[in-house]
C-alpha cells in the first residue's frame, strides 16, 4: 500500500513540476474574447502572434531588415538587433533591442508594452497566466514643441507649433509666468532653431508644463489653439494693472559692462579634436590662437570673452550658450581640421545653415494655406513670415562676419582659401549673434600643422581674425 | 493483489498520457499560437541596370562624382541598400579618390518613413574620427549619394551602431535628418 501511495505522489508532483515548467515557457495573451499561447524566451515573448491578434499588420522586409508594423494610421518600423526605431516617422531610441525567434523576432514585455502597443493604443495587464491587451495607451508620446517668436511695437505673438494634436490649457499662474499645460504629454522643447524675443525671457519644460518666462511688465493677453498644423498662439504685451501694487522686482542680471567678442577655442579636456602626425593636438592649437586673439583685439578696445581659458572639456551647446547670456557683438569658434587625405590644406570658414529650411518654407506655406479661417491664423503666418526674416537677417550677418574673417585669412597669410561655406554645426545653433566657425588649417597636412605651431605664424593667424572681425564690427 | 496490479497498470497508463501530452508541447488548451511559416518569396526579376552618383572624397576636400551603371531595383529601401553598398566599396578612381567613409564599415539598417526621410545604420567607427573635413565628407557623402539617386528620400539621418548621436567628431549636427548639400560638391 506505501509503495502504491508513493508511486501516486511521485506522479504528482511530476505533473505539477512538468506543468510548472511549462508556464516557465508561454505567456497567454487575452484580447477582447480571444486568446493565444505565445512562446517566451527568457524575459522575451515571440511578438509576431501578439500583433496579429490585435488586428494590426505586422511582417518583415527583407529589403529594408526591418519589421514593419501597420495599424489604421500607425506605422511602426523596428529591427533585430537594434535599440532604435521609427514610431509614427519618428526615431525613438528603446532600452533593450528585439531579437530573432524561431516565429520571427522576440521583444521584452516592457518593450511590446512602450514601443508597439502604446502607440497604436493599447497597454497590458496582467492576468495569472499571462496579460489581457486592453485599449488605451499608458505612455503618451512627448510632444515636439517648436517656438517662434515676433516683436511688434508693444505686442509679441508666441507661437508654439506641436508636432501632433494635442489638448493644451494657457494660464497665467503668477505674474510673468504663464504655464501651459499639455494633457497626457510631457512638451519637449525643439532648440534647433534660434529663439528671440525681447519680451520672453526663457521657455522651460517640466513634467506636463511648459513655463514661459516673461520680461517684467509683459502678461498674457489672449491665446489660442490652432489646428493644420497644431499650434498654440499666445499674445504677449504690457501687464494689466493690478489692484494690489506689484512688489518690487529684483533687477535683472545683465552684462553691464559692453557687449564682448565670445572666443571659442574648439574641444579641449578629453576632447582632445584633431592630431597632427607628429602628436600636437588641435585642442592646444586652439586655445593658444584664441588667447593671441583675445589680445589682439583687446588691444583694440573690444571686451572679450573665451569659453576656455584652460584644458577643460566644455559641451558644445554651453559654448553658444554663454555668448547669449553675454549678448555678444560676436561669436568665433576656433578649430583645426583633419582630413583623411594628407595633401589636403587651408583655411575655411562656416556659418550656420538652417538644413530644415525647407521644413520652415513648408509650414510657412501650410499656414498661409489655413488663412480662410479666423484672423488669428492669418495673424500666425504673418509671424512665420516675419520670423523667418528675422532668422534671414542673423545668417546674412553671420555670412558678412564669415566673408570679412575669410578675406583677411586670404590676404594675410596667403593660405589656400577654401572659401566661406554653411553647415548645420551644433556651436554655431541657438546663437542669436553673427556666429562663424574657422578652420585655421589642416593639423592632418604635415606642413600646415608646423605653421599652426610656430608661435610667429598663430599671431600673424590671431592678426587676421582680428582685423576680419574688426572689418565687421567697424562697419 | 489484482486491486495493486490495477493501480500499477493505471499509474502506468497516467505516466504514458503524460509523455504523450509533453511531447505534444505541453501547451494549455486554449487556441494556439498561429505557426509563421516563411513565405517564398517570389523569385526577382533582374532590375534593370541605371546610372548612379556616387560621391567620394577628392584630394582638394570636397565631394566628387563618380557615375556608375548598376542593377537598381525600384524599391526605394533597396535602392538605398544598392548605393549604399556601392559607396561603402569605395570609388573606382582611386587614388584620384578616396573613400569618404575612412573605416571598414557596413549597412546594418535601412528605414523610411512616410515623410521621406531615410535612417541609415552604419557600423560605429572603431576609434574616434577627427575634423570637420571628416565629418562634413563622411555624412554628405551619403546623405547626397542617398538623396541623388532615390527621389523619393527627402533627408537622410546616419546613425551609428544603431545609435542616435549628435555629432561625430564634435562639430556637425547630426542628431537629425539632413537635406541635399551641394556646397561640399566640387563644382568641376
Amino acid at each position: 500500500m506505501r509503495r502504491i501511495q508513493l508511486i501516486l505522489i511521485v506522479l504528482a508532483l511530476g505533473v505539477g513540476l512538468l506543468s510548472a515548467q511549462d508556464y516557465d515557457r508561454t505567456f497567454e495573451f487575452h484580447f477582447d474574447d480571444r486568446a493565444i499561447v505565445v512562446p517566451k524566451f527568457g524575459p522575451k515573448v515571440e511578438v509576431l502572434p501578439i500583433l496579429e491578434l490585435l488586428g494590426a499588420e505586422a511582417k518583415f522586409s527583407p529589403s529594408a531588415g526591418t519589421y514593419g508594423v501597420l495599424y489604421g494610421e500607425h506605422v511602426i518600423q523596428f529591427a533585430v538587433d537594434h535599440k532604435v526605431l521609427l514610431v509614427d516617422g519618428q526615431l525613438r531610441e528603446a532600452r533593450e533591442v528585439p531579437s530573432t525567434s524561431p516565429g520571427g523576432v522576440a521583444v521584452s514585455l516592457s518593450y511590446l508594452e512602450r514601443w508597439l502597443l502604446s502607440p497604436i493604443g493599447f497597454h497590458l495587464e496582467p492576468i495569472p497566466r499571462g496579460y489581457r491587451i486592453v485599449r488605451g495607451s499608458r505612455f503618451a508620446d512627448p510632444v515636439a514643441v517648436r517656438p517662434v517668436a515676433a516683436d511688434f511695437g508693444t505686442t509679441t505673438t508666441l507661437v508654439l507649433s506641436l508636432n501632433r494634436e494635442v489638448a493644451v490649457d494657457v494660464e497665467e499662474t503668477e505674474p510673468g509666468t504663464i504655464t501651459i499645460r499639455f494633457d497626457d504629454a510631457s512638451p519637449q522643447l525643439d532648440r534647433s532653431v534660434p529663439f528671440r524675443s525681447s519680451r520672453v525671457r526663457s521657455l522651460t519644460s517640466s513634467d506636463q508644463d511648459l513655463l514661459v518666462s516673461l520680461a517684467p511688465g509683459i502678461g498674457l493677453i489672449s491665446w489660442h489653439p490652432l489646428e493644420t498644423p497644431s499650434r498654440v498662439t499666445l499674445e504677449l504685451g504690457p501687464a494689466r494693472p493690478t489692484p494690489t501694487p506689484a512688489p518690487v522686482r529684483a533687477p535683472v542680471e545683465t552684462n553691464r559692462g559692453p557687449r564682448p567678442v565670445v572666443i571659442d577655442p574648439g574641444h579641449g579636456g578629453d576632447d582632445i579634436g584633431a592630431q597632427s602626425p607628429t602628436g600636437v593636438m588641435e585642442k592646444e592649437v586652439t586655445l593658444a590662437v584664441a588667447r593671441r586673439l583675445a589680445r589682439v583685439l583687446e588691444s583694440r578696445g573690444r571686451a572679450v570673452r573665451l569659453t576656455r581659458d584652460g584644458d577643460q572639456g566644455r559641451a558644445l551647446t554651453d559654448r553658444t550658450a554663454l555668448a547669449n547670456r553675454l549678448d555678444a557683438t560676436v561669436f568665433v569658434s576656433l578649430h583645426a581640421n583633419a582630413s583623411t587625405v594628407a595633401s589636403v590644406a587651408g583655411a575655411e570658414t562656416y556659418y550656420m545653415s538652417i538644413d530644415g529650411a525647407s521644413d520652415e518654407a513648408a509650414a510657412a506655406t501650410a499656414a498661409l494655406e489655413n488663412r480662410a479661417g479666423s484672423s488669428s491664423n492669418e495673424r500666425s503666418s504673418l509671424d512665420l513670415i516675419l520670423w523667418d526674416l528675422a532668422q534671414a537677417e542673423v545668417l546674412n550677418e553671420s555670412s558678412r562676419l564669415a566673408l570679412a574673417v575669410q578675406g583677411r585669412l586670404n590676404a594675410r597669410l596667403g593660405l589656400r582659401d577654401r572659401g566661406v561655406k554653411q553647415a548645420p554645426f551644433v556651436v554655431l545653433t541657438g546663437a542669436t549673434m553673427p556666429a562663424i566657425l574657422v578652420e585655421i588649417g589642416f593639423l592632418s597636412n604635415p606642413s600646415e600643422a608646423e605653421r599652426l605651431t610656430e608661435p610667429e605664424s598663430q599671431q600673424h593667424l590671431a592678426e587676421a581674425l582680428g582685423a576680419g572681425i574688426e572689418d565687421f564690427l567697424g562697419r | 493483489m489484482n486491486w495493486r496490479v490495477a493501480l500499477i497498470a493505471l499509474a502506468a497508463v497516467a505516466a504514458v498520457a503524460l509523455l504523450a501530452w509533453l511531447l505534444q508541447g505541453g501547451k494549455p488548451r486554449v487556441e494556439q499560437a498561429e505557426v509563421f511559416e516563411a513565405v517564398e518569396l517570389p523569385t526577382p526579376t533582374p532590375a534593370p541596370e541605371q546610372r548612379v552618383i556616387l560621391l567620394f572624397a577628392g584630394n582638394d576636400g570636397m565631394l566628387h562624382p563618380e557615375l556608375r551603371s548598376v542593377p537598381l531595383p525600384e524599391q526605394v529601401h533597396e535602392r538605398i541598400r544598392v548605393v549604399m553598398s556601392e559607396l561603402l566599396a569605395g570609388p573606382r578612381s582611386a587614388p584620384r579618390l578616396s573613400p569618404s567613409i575612412p573605416y571598414q564599415a557596413s549597412l546594418e539598417a535601412v528605414f523610411v518613413d512616410q515623410n521621406g526621410h531615410a535612417y541609415v545604420d552604419l557600423t560605429a567607427p572603431p576609434e574616434p574620427l577627427t575634423g570637420s573635413s571628416t565629418e562634413l565628407m563622411l555624412a554628405y557623402s551619403v546623405v547626397n549619394s542617398i538623396i541623388l539617386n532615390c527621389p523619393e528620400v527627402s533627408a537622410v539621418q546616419i546613425l551609428f551602431g544603431g545609435h542616435e548621436v549628435d555629432t561625430l567628431t564634435g562639430h556637425l549636427d547630426l542628431s537629425r535628418p539632413l537635406v541635399l548639400n551641394k556646397r561640399f560638391i566640387a563644382s568641376s
